[in-house]
């Protein structure tokens, strides 16, 4: 039973990651191209690293790759901001539609 | 005689945030090591006591050590972040699979009454994981935030996040039993001349 869930978890992953794949051609400019990488970051990731907690044989590898987990949770957001910072100051532009709202 | 007292209490309290810092690294070395064995603990103790005197001077500029009470603040904090992302995760992908609701991308200027550095940190990370919206920049004078939103629904959701209240919350809570760091950032008023907390990095006593 766990070992299905394990490979229900890799397919989700799977199609997190294509969709991600998938959004970098589809979505027009930088900025929202992040967001559908972003998808691939968190719940692709999320699903591997789910799937491999199920799967393994003992707790110290599990406890292992929930650290790792969360390493890639901490680290890839500051990397997208990174990014999109970059862009904005070198004059990368948005799409026309994009709005500005302030809060 | 308060001066020295001070000076007794912050240096207790520098010592014990090092011992937490020490630990956390040590525990850290264990858990990527291969094995358990002597030597691998043995090289992961001295690396981890080099790591921390090496960033010792670091050691006032942390924020405080957390209480039972803010641990537990912040586990539910990232709990809720967790369902956060799954749904941002859904919302993107029928943003990019049907195109549901269409994508009008928009930049927002958010305003929060997030004072603290670590606390911005932790929104613009909490807005960054979760898809469909990307922190691109933190004013630290204003603590302006200028987030990129896939969506307006997204964009308008952002600005009434609960995660916002839970990070304020979650500051209140940190300073109240804070004794003497004070990591207010560089907000005008608060960081005045006349402020004992003039420079956001020195101690106050």
């Amino acid at each position: 039973m766990i070992r299905i869930i394990a490979y229900i978890c890799f397919v989700g992953s799977f199609l997190a990651f294509s969709s991600g794949t998938l959004g970098l051609f589809k979505f027009p400019d930088p900025y929202t191209r992040m967001h559908a990488l972003g998808m691939s970051d968190t719940l692709g990731v999320g699903l591997v690293g789910l799937g491999l907690i199920l799967l393994s044989p003992d707790w110290i590898l599990r406890f292992k790759l929930i650290i790792l987990l969360f390493l890639f949770w901490l680290i890839n957001p500051t990397m997208s901001h990174l990014i999109a910072k970059a862009g904005l100051i070198h004059g990368v532009k948005p799409v026309k539609d994009t709005k500005l709202k302030k809060g | 005689m308060l001066y020295i007292l001070t000076f007794k209490k912050r240096g207790f309290m520098v010592r014990k945030r090092s011992l937490i810092l020490y630990i956390l690294l040590l525990m850290f070395w264990i858990v990527i090591s291969a094995e358990i064995d002597f030597q691998h603990v043995f090289v992961g103790a001295i690396v981890s006591f080099a790591t921390v005197w090496f960033w010792q001077d670091l050691g006032p500029r942390q924020p405080s050590v957390p209480t039972a009470g803010v641990f537990l603040l912040l586990i539910r904090c990232m709990l809720m972040m967790v369902w956060y992302i799954i749904q941002s995760n859904i919302a993107v992908a029928k943003t990019l699979l049907f195109n549901k609701p269409p994508s009008k991308p928009m930049f927002v200027i958010m305003e929060t009454s997030i004072m603290s550095n670590w606390g911005r940190v932790l929104l613009g990370t909490c807005i960054t994981i979760a898809p469909g919206s990307a922190t691109i920049d933190i004013d630290p004078e204003t603590g302006r935030f200028i987030v990129h939103a896939l969506t307006e629904e997204t964009a308008v959701g952002l600005l009434y996040w609960r995660i916002i209240d839970e990070i304020e919350r979650l500051e209140k809570r940190m300073k109240r039993g804070e004794t003497h760091v004070v990591d207010v950032g560089r907000t005008p008023g608060i960081n005045s001349s006349d402020s004992p907390a003039s420079d956001y990095r020195a101690d106050s006593p």
